[in-house]
């Protein structure tokens, strides 16, 4: 949260006036808020979201709830943090309404089926990242680059934290494979 | 030798100890192929940290701000309509009161009571006139003319009223309360030309 905190004079230098002028209905408050939040919100969504559509579609989902709920927001706490809780629990909605392939039955099958090809595969990181699985990209971004607690992914996602953390190891082996860092011998 | 597992060494990075991490930390000392795991772990998440920001291809703002404008226009007509049907629900219920009461309500002050009511305020508005020396002032042409047309009127009433003491008639008392609110009205009216000039009263 103190990261969260930080973030919010990074990307809004007077966030308290924007909230207060956003509390009070202001229209430019909000697209204050909209333009501080913008990049940083899409960027979390479409590395949750299958495609670029669905990413800008929660973006204006998050903003819409944004502005609707800002008088619900304590300034005690962090604004970004606020935001960006709004934004991952509205794409990893989508992901739920897209039916995504959670089983790790079939997962594995499509890993296991793709595995000697992986062998010789060396991806960068952007399209090894991309081609993990929907939940188990959106866990890795949570917890490695958002800083969420295992506990925090398994109650926007309504699984258990074992699930978050066994999501987050078969990640990692993926990516390691896929990036050609398989240890040697 | 068995090496630490994807799951364990995630869990080095983790914060708190978790059953088993001790063991796993004493292994990792001893471990130079498992420490060179977690080094590649700590590297990986460090580069999907430093991965480019994605920016989405157009700006979304315009088509937020429509809907927050059309939804804001659809709660006010909500909040009208909600107030109209609160208005005609107080009406109907003013009117339910007035049938009722006209049903069943007592019967209003008799007009003797009445009377003495107007009699009463009649002289209170005198006090105030008289309190306010009306022949030691002066008044414009206008007003002075305004306020000698009030008090013939008053004059008349006057008359009106002494004749009526003396009628032996069925309507005298209704007949009475009606001067004698005229004459309450008259001297409202005095008082405000003479308190607030003519210019305000609008005669």
């Amino acid at each position: 949260m103190t990261r969260a905190l930080s973030m919010d004079s990074y990307l809004l230098a007077d966030a308290k006036g924007v909230v207060a002028q956003a509390k009070a209905g202001d229209p430019a408050g909000f697209e204050a808020l909209y333009r501080a939040f913008e990049s940083p919100v899409y960027n979390l969504c479409r590395r949750i979201c299958r495609t670029a559509e669905d990413a800008e579609d929660v973006l204006q989902e998050t903003f819409l709830e944004v502005c609707r709920s800002i008088g619900q927001f304590r300034e005690d706490g962090s604004l970004w943090g606020w935001v960006r809780t709004i934004a991952a629990s509205k794409a990893l909605m989508r992901l739920r309404r897209n039916k995504y392939r959670d089983t790790d039955e079939l997962q594995d099958g499509i890993v296991v089926g793709r595995a000697r090809d992986d062998h010789h595969l060396r991806m960068d990181l952007e399209a090894a990242l991309e081609r993990l699985p929907e939940v188990s990209r959106a866990v890795v971004w949570l917890h490695d680059v958002e800083g969420y607690t295992h506990e925090e992914i398994a109650g926007m996602m309504g699984k258990t934290a074992s699930f978050s953390k066994s999501q987050l190891a078969r990640a990692h082996a993926r990516l390691r494979r896929w990036l050609g860092e398989e240890p040697v011998g | 030798m068995t090496h630490l597992t994807i799951e364990q060494l995630i869990g080095q990075r983790e914060p708190g100890v978790e059953p088993g991490d001790q063991a796993a930390r004493v292994h990792l000392e001893a471990c130079e192929s498992c420490r060179a795991e977690l080094d590649r772990l700590h590297q990986r998440v460090a580069r999907l940290k430093a991965l480019p920001a994605l920016r989405p291809s157009r700006d979304r703002w315009p088509v937020i701000r429509a809907r927050l404008v059309a939804e804001r226009r659809a709660l006010r007509m909500q909040r009208i309509r909600r107030v109209a049907l609160a208005g005609l629900a107080a009406a109907a219920s003013v009117t339910l009161v007035v049938t009722l009461r006209d049903v069943a309500a007592p019967e209003p002050a008799s007009a003797a009571t009445e009377i003495s009511r107007a009699m009463e305020r009649s002289r209170a508005l005198e006090r105030t006139i008289d309190l306010y020396h009306p022949e030691s002032r002066v008044l414009d042409g206008r007003t002075a003319r305004i306020a000698q047309e009030i008090e013939d009127r008053i004059a008349a009433l006057d008359r009106e009223l002494e004749l009526l003491d003396v009628a032996e008639d069925a309507a005298r008392d209704t007949r009475q309360l009606r001067l004698w609110r005229e004459r309450v009205g008259l001297l409202d009216a005095l008082v405000d030309v003479h308190l607030t000039r003519a210019s305000n009263v609008g005669l």
